[in-house]
């Protein structure tokens, strides 16, 4: 612990991130306490105080129907937040089992396991999750599917490179000859030492399936109104460029934050666990 | 921040001076994509901005009033159920055929042959024969009283050209030369089209040899883009690259580019903002609901939303069901307002309990305004206790959806014009039972007195008739609560001040008929 802490504080962009992400998780975290105007995250309207550049109360100005920016942006982590994190504890999990099953037990499984999900990888991301969404009602939780289904097949391809060159190595090897199962081997002698490699991608990640829940709802296929959602705002917004530059500059710093953020602690976390990518 | 922006807008300004020096006779515009050619399958701005220039038709609206005057046709006669045009001997088209009779009678076969955009129009026209070489007549199954303002929608093409054009197809008719008319023009019109792409852009040129002739002033090419983006325009027009702006974009970017030096253009009097009520589907088969939304909503915000600069809005406040001005309408001032308690007590009287249900909007995704619109009448169904969600759904699907009651929202948001300026062709698609299920008529409603009424105005045989018929219409609708009345429109565009456009400046000069102010022959470049 002490070592990671000094690997952090050595690298001043290592604690940029967490300066960062700490900032980002809080604000969604205490979004009640710290809004201005925790009303406005939801349906609200207030046309005598709509579209106005920032000033007090409103630090980032007001939107088109008068609500306060700075709160929506605090609630719309939340969402983003939760977005991602339910994303990759469905989607890793997933592609964790997916990659571990092709790469130990190889022949007729690794084909169709890794075939599967070379048919997803050819997919173009934000086309799989269009086409689900548009088929699919537009909610959050359909988002969350969506993201989801294009996403494990990235973590399969990750576990199963090094499944296959930890399958190789004389702790595994000394664990079947004592006559160990094929499970005890996969997750137990195996999936630990995925595990740095799993973690960094994940933070890493977070950020990613934010920019692409983001790039959805931009697409008006994300969470619905009056739900704040960053990608809807920047959307919204852009119509009203450049005078109502507050509109769309706020959330696109917002979606930069958090993604830039998640970066840069990947990045940290990877010298303090020391996988690689 | 601002200012830096400002700045450098500023900068662009003066690049542009020299731009709009040099482009001098090009007058440039857009609209929404699709730009249809084919003038009969023209039904929405973009493609009449076409239609009216690259077409005439026998008779044009009066410019400052009601009524119509002659344009292809010299003067007609006849009333009740048979009208006779003679037509001017003196035109020709853009291909130098003659104007005939007989291109009249083949302009009406085609327009109802092929049966799409505005063909309805001309539903009880029976039969259009050739008298002689200039004479033309309709004969109508029974008295239609707007039949001669349906006219502006019955583009005169030019037989010959078409009948040597026409492309693949079945009967006699092949496609009726919808192929070659879907890319060429072939009319009378101030213009001729020199190049069509309808996702992007159709460039028309002057016809010099126009029956009319042409102002020195007016443009000598017009290049008309599809599809862009507010942003792309608001630079654009601030860089003197573009002249006048399309009516779509938000009242903000209206309002900034005002700000800049920008005129303001407008075009009223024929439509109004509608949030349609889908009068099958539980909640809102109940009368009582349907009166809760409307009693509920905000009128008054409205205004405040659509307001653009001090004198100039995209709209005025509505006094029912028929927008100020025409047959039936309520006097401007008494506007409709909203009234919470009366609101309550409707949706007391409601056999649904709001606990258990949640209405669901719709709004337009081409239409940023409607997003708006939606959230204030979420927050004002909020207030009285009516839970709903909204649903962004863009045009081409809305179209489809609506087309069955079970699959169209309960509150669908609509801008709806008069297509030829009279009331018939407003509220007859909109509310006649035999008309439900298209895109203006989501209501659904069914209902005989409304019916009888609508019947009754288009058949008046007088104006007083038709007045009478229309304000117990008005007074009927107002009760069904089908719809709730958000506003009466008023198209606004921003434009540069060195284009003058008289019929969208001047109530004098303005034609009361959508789309025909941007008939480019009276436009003066600067």
């Amino acid at each position: 612990m002490k070592r990671a802490a000094a690997i952090v504080l050595s690298n001043p962009m290592s604690l940029a991130g967490v300066i960062l992400i700490a900032l980002v998780v809080s604000s969604a975290v205490f979004a009640d306490l710290v809004a201005p105007f925790p009303s406005h995250r939801g349906a609200v309207v207030d046309f005598a105080n709509f579209n106005q550049p920032p000033s007090w109360p409103n630090i980032m100005g007001t939107d088109l129907v008068g609500r306060d920016l700075f709160s929506r942006i605090l609630y719309a982590y939340r969402i983003s937040l939760i977005l991602g994190i339910v994303v990759l504890l469905l989607a890793v999990p997933a592609g964790v089992v997916v990659g571990l099953a092709a790469g130990y037990i190889g022949g007729r499984t690794r084909f169709i396991l890794m075939r599967t999900t070379d048919v997803f990888l050819s997919i173009p991301p934000l086309v799989l999750a269009m086409s689900i969404m548009g088929v699919l009602e537009p909610t959050l939780a359909n988002g969350m599917m969506a993201v989801t289904a294009m996403w494990w097949p990235w973590y399969s391809r990750l576990v199963f490179n090094i499944t296959l060159a930890e399958k190789e190595e004389g702790y595994v090897l000394a664990a079947e000859l004592i006559g160990a199962s094929r499970i005890h081997v996969m997750f137990r002698e195996i999936l630990p030492n995925c595990f740095p490699a799993i973690i960094t991608k994940m933070t890493l990640d977070l950020g990613f399936v934010i920019l692409i829940a983001s790039s959805l709802s931009f697409l008006g296929l994300g969470v619905q109104p009056p739900t704040p959602d960053l990608g809807s705002m920047v959307a919204q917004g852009a119509s009203y460029l450049p005078d109502s530059w507050w509109l769309t500059v706020f959330p696109g710093l917002a979606i930069l934050v958090a993604v830039f953020g998640f970066n840069l602690l990947g990045d940290a976390l990877r010298d303090v666990l020391g996988g690689d990518q | 921040m601002t200012r830096i922006l400002k700045a450098t807008m500023t900068g662009m300004a003066f690049a542009a001076l020299a731009v709009a020096a040099e482009a001098g006779g090009t007058l440039r515009l857009d609209e929404v994509a699709v730009g249809e050619l084919d003038p009969a399958l023209a039904t929405d701005y973009a493609d009449s901005m076409l239609m009216f220039n690259v077409y005439d038709t026998l008779v044009l609206p009066r410019q400052g009033g009601p009524g119509h005057v002659p344009h292809l046709a010299e003067s007609w006669e006849g009333s009740g159920t048979s009208f006779t045009f003679s037509l001017r001997s003196d035109v020709s088209f853009q291909s130098g055929n003659p104007l005939t009779a007989d291109d009249v009678v083949f302009s009406y076969e085609r327009m109802v042959g092929l049966g799409r955009g505005l063909s309805y129009l001309f539903g009880l026209v029976e039969s259009v024969e050739a008298v002689d070489g200039d004479t033309v007549r309709f004969n109508l199954s029974q008295p239609y009283a707007p039949f001669v303002a349906s006219l502006v929608r019955l583009p005169i093409v030019d037989k010959k050209l078409v009948m040597e054009n026409l492309g693949e197809g079945e009967g006699d008719m092949k496609d009726w030369g919808k192929a070659f008319l879907s890319a060429n023009g072939a009319g009378t019109g101030a213009y001729a089209v020199k190049s069509h792409n309808p996702q992007e852009e159709t460039v028309m040129v002057r016809n010099d040899n126009y029956f009319l002739g042409i102002s020195e002033k007016a443009p000598d090419t017009v290049r008309l883009r599809y599809g862009l983006e507010a942003a792309t325009v608001r630079t654009l027009l601030a860089q003197g690259e573009h002249d006048i702006s399309s009516q779509w974009i938000p009242p903000e970017v209206k309002k900034a580019l005002a700000d800049d030096g920008m005129q303001l253009l407008t075009e009223s009097g024929t439509g109004a903002f509608y949030f349609k009520l889908n009068t099958t589907r539980p909640p809102l088969d109940d009368v009582n609901c349907r009166k809760a939304l409307a009693k509920s909503f905000d009128y008054a915000s409205v205004l405040k939303l659509i307001a653009i600069t001090d004198n100039v809005s995209g709209g005025s406040a509505s006094t029912g069901a028929i927008p100020v001005g025409m047959f039936g309408a309520n006097p401007a001032g008494q506007n409709l307002a909203r009234d919470i308690e009366a609101a309550r007590s409707h949706l007391a009287q409601c056999k649904y309990d709001p606990a258990e249900f949640t209405v669901e909007i719709s709004w337009i995704a081409e239409v940023p305004l409607e997003e708006r619109l939606a959230l204030l009448m979420q927050a004002n169904l909020a207030e009285v206790g009516i839970k709903s969600s909204i649903k962004k759904v863009p045009w081409a699907l809305f179209t489809e959806m609506v087309s069955k009651p079970e699959n169209t929202p309960n509150v669908s948001q609509i801008f709806v014009t008069a297509v030829t300026g009279d009331p018939d062709t407003l509220l007859y698609g909109m509310y006649h039972s035999s008309a439900a299920g298209t895109w203006q008529s989501p209501e659904y409603l069914s209902d005989t007195e409304v019916d009888a009424h609508l019947e009754a105005g288009r058949t008046g045989a007088s104006e007083a008739d038709r007045q009478e018929a229309y304000a117990a219409l008005n007074t009927r609708l107002m009760e069904v609560t089908a719809s709730i009345y958000g506003f009466d429109r008023q198209s606004v565009f921003a434009a540069n001040p060195r284009i003058k456009v008289p019929a969208l400046s001047d109530p004098a000069k303005a034609f009361g008929l959508d789309g025909m102010g941007f008939s480019f022959r009276l436009i003066e470049m600067e």
